[in-house]
């Protein structure tokens, strides 16, 4: 990692020598470096396997150049990156590629402006884990896998299950997932903005799947942390507790049920459906499932969601966005009403200023202004960090998920009496595109029968699909747990703090029975 | 000392091949317990833009290199270690020194990794069976270099003129009807150049061409909306984007007619009514362009033995196709006999490649021979767990990334029958055109795919058409119901298949021809 003192001091340099060129009327430097340390864990007990199957990493460090350049038909911008090179050489670099790619974009107004909000978040991060060797990546891989092990090992009903049939290997046990932490370091600085500014985060998580694969159970256990010091392998533990109560599973016939939303499965419809749905962007270009309904009820009267990027101690908090703007609150449900958009400089100056604006929003810009400030410009991409070398676009930070009242799973349970836990499920996609809202899943796991307002028999792993419409769902809520646990799904850049959620009514649909006859 | 160039141009490759064989070969030397190490080294050179409602948005030229390295090693058991890194031009002149420090963490974790599987083998007696040697299926270590196809270089494409054209198209696309509220297009096109190293001596210098458009219409009438995407490209130059291509067995429009007709296809599609779902399965005709999805999805997901071993439970799933090594489907009837299905690298396409980045030959590897399951696609490591060949199916989707096991390009094979015929023959029936949006259970034993158009087909005439369709069936189910393959067969670019953690994004190619079988029909909730 590239210390954020170079970083600075590159960005303030390029600065510099970006405010000195006559064709550029205003231009930003952004420097990072990144690195991504990942263990990657394969158990099987019935195959032979590495264990740790992939201690890893992936670095990179560089700094991009968004210049405004004067043109007689009209200002163009441009984007350019140099990798690895953080001298006033790869400034002069970047800035020519960024000259060569210029375009004229009409929506384009400025470079983004100051905000009248202010920084609230400095010094978050973990220094320690900027720091991990090579053989604590590999122990923090291994501490996962044996804490599952050890479970594994010492429960007595799989003792029981190897005496009358297989040996216990033979009954296939599965640790899969990883240990993974990412490190990020940014400058920006621009002649836009009154000074160079600094972050530096670190995300530490881990999420493990297990299995008893003879028996169709399965189990999920996760960790998501702001400190290597939390990094205790629990959520290997978890997952294989999690897999040993799902032995026994039972299969589930077609139908509407009442349902319990476990924090994964509410995770997946927030990063999936949900919140693609609700920034500038997707207004903009009539794609949200919310189109037009800003101001308006889209969700039952119980449920508020938030994003919020500059709470101290939660993992997906960063001090300011990569456009130089400080992070923080952005209501986007509030009782069950459309309140506010996650959005980027560029994405609300273009609203503003787009004719259809008020088609789109469903009220004029101007009548909610608090409804499209830009606090969630980032320039992420699939996990890996804030990236140099594309430009800013929406992405949500922690978002949380409340309820009115303060109910606990049981109250969740009994007001169901009878229906279906879902704890975990799997490529949940809105089948017919975000604006119909339709969507479909498969119940890979964690997953449960209700009977008389307590959780009864497992439910198989993958013997469920869900097809239903996230319209449907967020209307048919009928309570929210107050607890919640940070979850991120495969390959999210966001961390949803989920509760548990219930619903009134969701269709399944049985699938795979000819896997039993096999 | 190396001579090499000041720029990362794909020319840099040539100049560093010598450093990086040495590196590779010399590791089980310079590391007392490395038993195998292989480098990767990747240049690209890449140019892009992008437009939106007919006004220029974005456009971008630029280089990555990229270095990924594993090594082998341990004393007393064997266990793997890897290393990553994107470059830069300040790396060049120290590029030896670079590689060797990464060369060395992959062996510091190797080693690591290796202690602690011994420590755990003993703590766990009967658990601990399970932890094995890493091993790796041998494979002739070949030299070779493959070289780029191209008509139009991607390095010598002008920029603005391609700004200039994807705009153009950005408004010739708006210019269709009003009632198309926005629309995105986009193309890449790129070099890129591989080389392969290792230990035991493979040294392999490949390049590729790839060129890929992009459209994305979102229309809204009075009664309805429709979002369509789609994409086409090849392992050509610029000229895939400008004229098309038209092959055997690839039928690419050039960008502006592609993406004015996908325009109208939303249009029309936002007048139409909404598919309602079937309660019982429904004869389908579903059209190459709808198979190269399912192919996907239901043929080469399932066939990839890293997925089948179990190794990617936590993210892209299982496969039911492996239960445990004594308990596969090779041998056992999972298709009707109309059913052929395989992987090819040597196919043209996004999935097209002669070598895989661990260095072994790709080979076209079949699936299912009419009707009866023959095997997966898999990589060295994983071939010897299973004690059969390689068959060259690991990559990765960049160097520093570390290879899986992935699909070439994956098909259904072509039948005998017109596709005509296939609908002509049906008296009740529905015609499933174009592929959308997959949700696949986690084994692949079951899907649910929307299609970009279904229509009915009634007394073997194409009538009705309906938005928001698409089917779903269990995959055994669906593939013995199978009853009349056609000749056409087609190949396809799925620009973008997620697999690993960090998840990687790989573009590869996919196709079959029509198909008629039996499913459940979905439409809107």
């Amino acid at each position: 990692m590239v210390s954020l003192p170079t970083l600075k001091r590159t960005a303030e340099q390029g600065l510099r020598y970006l405010r000195r060129q006559k064709d550029i009327q205003e231009a930003e430097v952004f420097v990072a470096s990144n690195a991504g340390l990942t263990a990657r864990v394969n158990y099987t007990s019935h195959i032979p396997c590495n264990g740790v199957e992939e201690p890893k990493s992936t670095s990179s460090h560089g700094l991009g150049v968004r210049a405004v350049f004067q043109d007689p038909k009209g200002p163009r911008i441009g984007l350019g990156s140099e990798a690895g090179d953080l001298s006033l050489n790869g400034v002069k670099a970047a800035l020519e590629k960024a000259r060569r790619s210029a375009v004229h974009d009409p929506d384009f107004t400025t470079l983004p402006r100051p905000s009248p909000e202010r920084r609230t978040l400095t010094k978050y991060h973990d220094p320690s884990a900027m720091t991990l060797t090579d053989t604590d990546l590999v122990q923090a891989g291994w501490r996962v896998l044996t804490r599952a092990l050890d479970e594994f090992a010492k429960a007595g009903s799989l003792s029981a299950l190897a005496q009358t049939g297989p040996k216990l290997r033979e009954l296939g046990f599965i640790v899969g997932g990883d240990v993974t932490v990412l490190l990020e370091r940014m400058a920006i600085g621009s002649t836009r903005l009154p000074k160079v500014q600094t972050d530096e985060s670190t995300l530490i998580a881990s999420f493990i799947t297990a299995m008893v694969e003879r028996e169709s159970a399965k189990g999920t256990g996760s960790g998501c942390h702001t400190r290597l010091s939390a990094l205790r392998g629990e959520a290997g533990a978890e997952a294989a507790r999690n897999a040993l109560s799902a032995v026994g599973g039972v299969r589930v016939k077609d139908g509407a049920y009442a349902v319990v939303l476990g924090p994964q499965p509410v995770t997946e419809l927030m990063s999936n459906l949900i919140l693609p749905s609700l920034t500038v962007a997707s207004f903009y270009d009539c794609s949200s499932a919310f189109h037009g309904k800003l101001g308006r009820q889209v969700a039952h009267d119980d449920l508020t969601i938030y994003d919020h990027g500059a709470l101290p101690g939660h993992m997906g908090s960063k001090g300011i966005t990569c456009e130089g703007l400080p992070t923080g609150r952005t209501d986007l449900i509030a009782d069950g009403k459309l309140v506010g958009l996650l959005s980027s400089f560029y994405e609300t100056e273009r609203m503003l200023r787009d004719p259809a604006a008020k088609e789109k929003l469903g009220v004029p810009p101007e009548d909610c202004p608090g409804a499209l400030v830009p606090r969630n410009g980032f320039r992420f991409a699939g996990g890996g960090g804030r990236r140099f070398d594309i430009a800013p676009s929406v992405a949500p930070t922690n978002v949380f998920i409340e309820g009115s009242d303060k109910k606990t799973r049981e109250d969740l349970l009994r007001q169901v009496q009878n229906g279906v836990y879902i704890g975990r499920i799997w490529y949940t996609y809105p089948i017919n595109g975000l604006r119909t809202g339709d969507f479909t899943a498969t119940v890979v796991g964690d997953s449960y029968m209700i009977k008389d307002g307590k959780l009864a028999a497992p439910i198989k792993a993958n013997v469920l699909r869900i097809n239903d419409n996230i319209h449907q769902v967020l209307q048919n809520i009928v309570g929210i747990t107050s607890k919640s646990r940070g979850t991120i799904i495969w390959a999210a850049d966001e961390v949803v703090y989920a509760p548990e959620i219930a619903v009134a009514r969701l269709r399944l649909t049985e699938i795979a029975g000819f896997l039993d006859a096999h | 000392m190396l001579n090499i160039p000041k720029a990362i141009t794909t020319d840099l490759v040539e100049a560093i091949k010598n450093t990086v064989a040495e590196l590779a070969t010399e590791a089980p030397a310079t590391h007392k317990l490395c038993r195998y190490a292989d480098l990767r080294i990747e240049v690209t050179e890449e140019k892009h833009a992008g437009a939106e409602n007919g006004t220029s948005k974005y456009a971008g030229e630029d280089s990555q290199f990229a270095c990924g390295i594993r090594v082998l090693a341990g004393d007393g058991a064997v266990a793997p270690g890897y290393f990553g890194q994107m470059l830069g031009k300040p790396d060049l002149p120290r590029l030896a020194q670079t590689l060797a420090s990464g060369l060395k963490h992959a062996y510091e974790r190797a080693l690591a990794n290796a202690r602690e599987k011994i420590r755990t083998r003993h703590k766990y007696k009967e658990l601990g069976e399970a932890l094995a040697d890493t091993r790796l299926a041998p494979v002739e270590a070949y030299r070779d270099t493959v070289k780029a196809e191209y008509a139009l270089d991607p390095r010598q494409v002008s920029l603005a003129d391609m700004v200039r054209y994807i705009t153009e198209v950005s408004r010739a696309v708006q210019d269709v009807d009003e009632q198309l509220k926005y629309n995105a297009v986009s193309a890449v096109t790129l070099v890129t150049r591989e080389l392969f190293a290792s230990s035991e001596g493979a040294w392999i210098d490949q390049s590729f061409a790839l060129t890929k458009g992009g459209a994305y219409v979102v229309a809204v009438s009075e009664t309805g909306d429709q979002e369509l995407s789609d994409d086409i490209g090849h392992q050509r130059g610029w000229e895939v984007v400008t004229e098309g291509i038209v092959e055997e067995h690839i039928r690419n429009l050039d960008l502006l007619t592609f993406s004015t007709n996908l325009a109208r296809d939303a249009v029309k599609l936002a007048h139409a009514p909404p598919l309602r779902s079937s309660d019982k399965d429904v004869v389908v005709v579903t059209d190459p362009h709808f198979n190269a999805l399912l192919a996907h999805e239901i043929i080469g997901h399932p066939t990839e033995l890293d997925r089948a071993l179990k190794m990617e439970t936590a993210y892209a799933g299982r496969s039911w196709l492996l239960r445990t090594l004594s308990g596969t489907m090779v041998g056992k009837t999972v298709a009707s006999a109309l059913v052929t299905a395989y992987s090819d690298p040597s196919l043209p396409g996004f999935g097209h490649y002669k070598y895989d980045h661990e260095g072994t030959l790709g080979r076209k590897v079949v699936h299912i021979e009419k009707g009866t399951f023959k095997g997966f696609m898999n990589s060295r490591q994983t071939a010897a767990i299973l004690n059969v060949p390689p068959n060259g199916s690991c990559v990765a989707t960049e160097a520093h990334l570390v290879p899986l096991v992935r699909m070439s390009t994956t098909v259904f094979a072509a039948g005998a029958r017109a596709p005509e015929d296939i609908i002509h023959e049906v008296d009740k029936g529905y015609y499933v055109v174009g592929h959308r949006i997959p949700s696949i259970a986690e084994s692949r034993e079951n899907f649910r795919i929307s299609a970009q158009k279904v229509y009915e087909i009634r007394n073997g005439q194409i009538g009705q058409l309906y938005r928001g369709g698409g089917i779903m069936a269990d995959t055994k189910t669906f593939l013995m119901k199978v009853d009349a393959a056609g000749r056409d067969f087609r190949l396809f670019p799925i620009p973008n298949c997620g697999k690993g953690q960090p998840m990687q994004g790989r573009r590869l190619g996919n196709g079959g021809p029509t198909l008629r079988s039996r499913a459940l029909l979905t439409g809107p909730a």
